[in-house]
């Protein structure tokens, strides 16, 4: 069968009454995740999983499984966009992506054109999110037509190169990144070895046999962490809701924002593809490119509508570009999709080459849907703008103690044990004090999802070579893989010690 | 930033890092003659871990020296006594609702810990409170148990 006609497919699967509700809810449950300061892209897909595991319990596996991934991909890209949102409205970013929307969003919001800045970020984010579908139809085929010609000592080597990139660019000290990924890599040890059934780290205890549950980690440190931060460092109340007088753009500002559109989904497309480097860094770029290409570099920071239109299509196209490497060599390039991955583990379907030939309707169906929810945002948030908005005046004192509520709903739904529920509530406070000191937590979800895997083709591979390490040098790909994982750890560093500014993903 | 957190975390990674070690030597050898074996793995993230806390510790030393001669910069994000306070009710009130979950049922603990956290994020219109407590327990539980077909504890059992 050719792409085309299993993109068809996967239209057929995407418009199928359920999924298309499941896009929905993803996509504004998205938004609002977006919109609300405190939570981000990563805590909300992590909060959502078992929420949607309980809702497609009654589903058979596959099917429960694209539905779900559907909805929490929805909430991933719905999330991109909404923190564009407060960022113009309000002069607070609600996500770390957005950050560069508010020097130039802003400045309309206050010149009254906060109606222009939404639609055309809104606009934006839908041609990013197209393109992004766009280059992962042309690419997932090839990609895993090559990945599947990797070995155990390819695989491994890769993977290291994904947990060095993420490294790499995940804060301000490396050292501290790769103590984050070693203790995710030494939590995914726990348990009964998978290759020889041998116990490990588990001190006689049958809660631990089967190793440490990834959802739990992942909803305590990101959820939880994030609402304790909120409780114990205050935030000051700040700024007026800028008013939105008309929500079109004008002409001229669509043909003033149309460029820089394509360059920043085409740029945050591959950015996004490239593992460690996310939404954050793309719309830095692309904000930065824009200056450099405008013919008024003088007017970014007061109000130029390439500010917005640019970082804003290169966020959401870096989010769909993060999906190529999850989807086609199931290595997740970031935080938010390694969370989407362990999900995809959760029921049991291995992301990488084989789910294009095994599971042709969970991939295919998520990327129709991508396709379909953009659409939708598009749809809603013209319109809708103004109610979300609102969402931002949620009163902390109900939304923080019902979010810890759904955290433990959530992890008890799922594993029905109160030993993850103590696990989850002392990760939300190492989440925390992580969080404070500068220890970025994606590494360590990141490693604790990979873990397993980077043992088992480690093992693998050595089994093959009777023991000898040189196999992981003597293969030409996986020397290659390796080389770029080392240098993609010591470049930041060599830079560093230059004195050069270097960029970091603080979203992960 | 305080880099005495970092001092002590470094340590505090030594010390696991070496235990990790150690425990990972007592695992035992695969039964078939396989040349790795499950050790290697974990022995060697155990090396590892170890020597990044080492160079943590000398980062942080480092920093913590270069601050005291130039008397840089200490001013640290303090935590107001009121916000911690609150905090340590929040996460006290957490731990009871999960100790207590499967003893007095989902619904009885969700609403005593909505209502505690609501009232200690800010003392206004407890009325509010216990409707949207009560609304969150019981809707989430008949939501869960009857449209989804869960089970969660119900009620204390005597």
């Amino acid at each position: 069968m050719s792409t085309l006609q299993f993109l068809a497919d996967g239209f057929a699967v995407a418009l199928q009454w359920q999924n298309l509700l499941f896009a929905l809810v993803g996509v504004i449950i998205g938004t609002a995740v977006g919109v609300l300061p405190g939570i981000g892209p990563m805590s909300g897909v992590a909060l959502l999983i078992p929420v949607t595991a309980t809702i497609t319990a009654g589903l058979p596996t596959e099917a429960a499984a694209t539905s779900s991934i559907i909805l929490l991909a929805g909430v991933y890209y719905g999330a991109m966009y909404g923190g564009s949102t407060t960022s113009i409205l309000l002069n607070t970013p609600g996500e770390s992506s957005s950050v560069v929307t508010t020097l130039d969003g802003y400045q309309m919001a206050k010149q009254g054109r906060a109606g222009s800045a939404l639609s055309i970020a809104a606009i934006g984010s839908f041609c990013a999110g197209v393109v992004a579908l766009l280059g992962l139809i042309l690419l997932a085929n090839p990609l895993s037509k090559l990945a599947l010609k990797f070995g155990p000592a390819e695989y491994f080597s890769l993977m290291l190169l994904g947990l060095a990139a993420v490294s790499g660019l995940a804060g301000r000290s490396i050292t501290k990144a790769l103590i984050m990924t070693v203790l995710g890599l030494m939590l995914g040890t726990v348990g009964i070895d998978a290759v020889s059934g041998i116990e490990r780290f588990t001190f006689g205890q049958p809660m631990l046999f089967s190793g440490i549950e990834f959802l739990t980690i992942a909803v305590g440190l990101f959820a939880l962490g994030e609402v304790f931060k909120t409780i114990l460092e205050k935030e000051e109340e700040d700024g007026q809701l800028a008013k939105i007088n008309r929500v079109l753009p004008t002409k001229q500002d669509l043909k003033d924002s149309a460029v820089p559109i394509a360059r920043g989904s085409l740029l945050g497309f591959f950015i996004g593809v490239l593992p460690g480097a996310g939404a954050t860094l793309a719309s830095f770029f692309s904000y930065i490119t824009e200056k450099k290409f405008s013919k008024t570099p003088e007017q970014f920071g007061k109000g130029h509508i390439a500010g917005v239109a640019g970082p804003e299509s290169a966020n959401n196209a870096a989010s769909g570009g993060a999906m190529i490497p999850l989807l086609t060599l199931g290595i997740p390039g970031s935080g938010t999709t390694a969370i989407l991955m362990g999900a995809l583990i959760m029921y049991n379907i291995q992301p990488g080459p084989l789910l294009f030939d095994e599971h042709p309707q969970v991939a295919w169906g998520l990327i129709a849907s991508m396709f379909i929810g953009n659409l939708m945002l598009l749809a809603l948030n013209m319109p809708l703008v103004r109610i979300f908005a609102k969402i931002i005046e949620t009163p902390k004192k109900y939304l923080l103690p019902i979010i810890i509520a759904i955290s433990i709903f959530g992890v008890y739904a799922v594993q029905f044990a109160t030993f993850d529920l103590f696990l989850l509530v002392a990760c939300g406070v190492l989440g925390y004090l992580f969080a404070k000191n500068d220890y970025p937590v994606a590494p360590l979800v990141l490693a604790l999802v990979l873990g397993p895997m980077i043992e088992n083709n480690m093992r693998r591979a050595l089994t093959i070579s009777n023991g000898d390490f040189s196999i992981f040098i003597t293969k030409p790909l996986s020397l290659l893989f390796l080389v770029v994982a080392i240098s993609w750890l010591l470049i930041p560093l060599i830079m560093k010690i230059r004195g050069k500014n270097v960029l970091i993903n603080e979203e992960g | 930033m305080s880099y005495t957190f970092d001092k002590t975390f470094s340590i505090t990674l030594l010390a696991l890092s070496i235990l990790f070690i150690f425990q990972a030597t007592q695992i035992s050898d695969s039964a078939y003659g396989s040349t790795v074996g499950p050790k290697i793995f974990p022995l060697g993230l155990g090396i590892i871990l170890g020597l990044l806390s080492l160079q943590l510790f000398y980062e942080s030393w480092k920093k913590a020296v270069r601050e005291r001669v130039t008397g840089g910069p200490t001013t640290s994000s303090k935590i107001s006594s009121t916000e911690l306070k609150k905090f340590l009710i929040i996460l006290g009130s957490a731990l009871a609702y999960v100790f207590f979950l499967e003893k007095i049922g989902y619904m009885i603990t969700t609403f005593l810990f909505l209502c505690i956290s609501f009232q200690t994020m800010e003392r206004t219109k407890l009325i509010y409170s216990i409707i949207i407590a009560a609304g969150f327990s019981l809707g989430v539980y008949y939501l869960f148990t009857s449209l989804l077909g869960g089970s969660l504890p119900s009620f204390p059992i005597f």
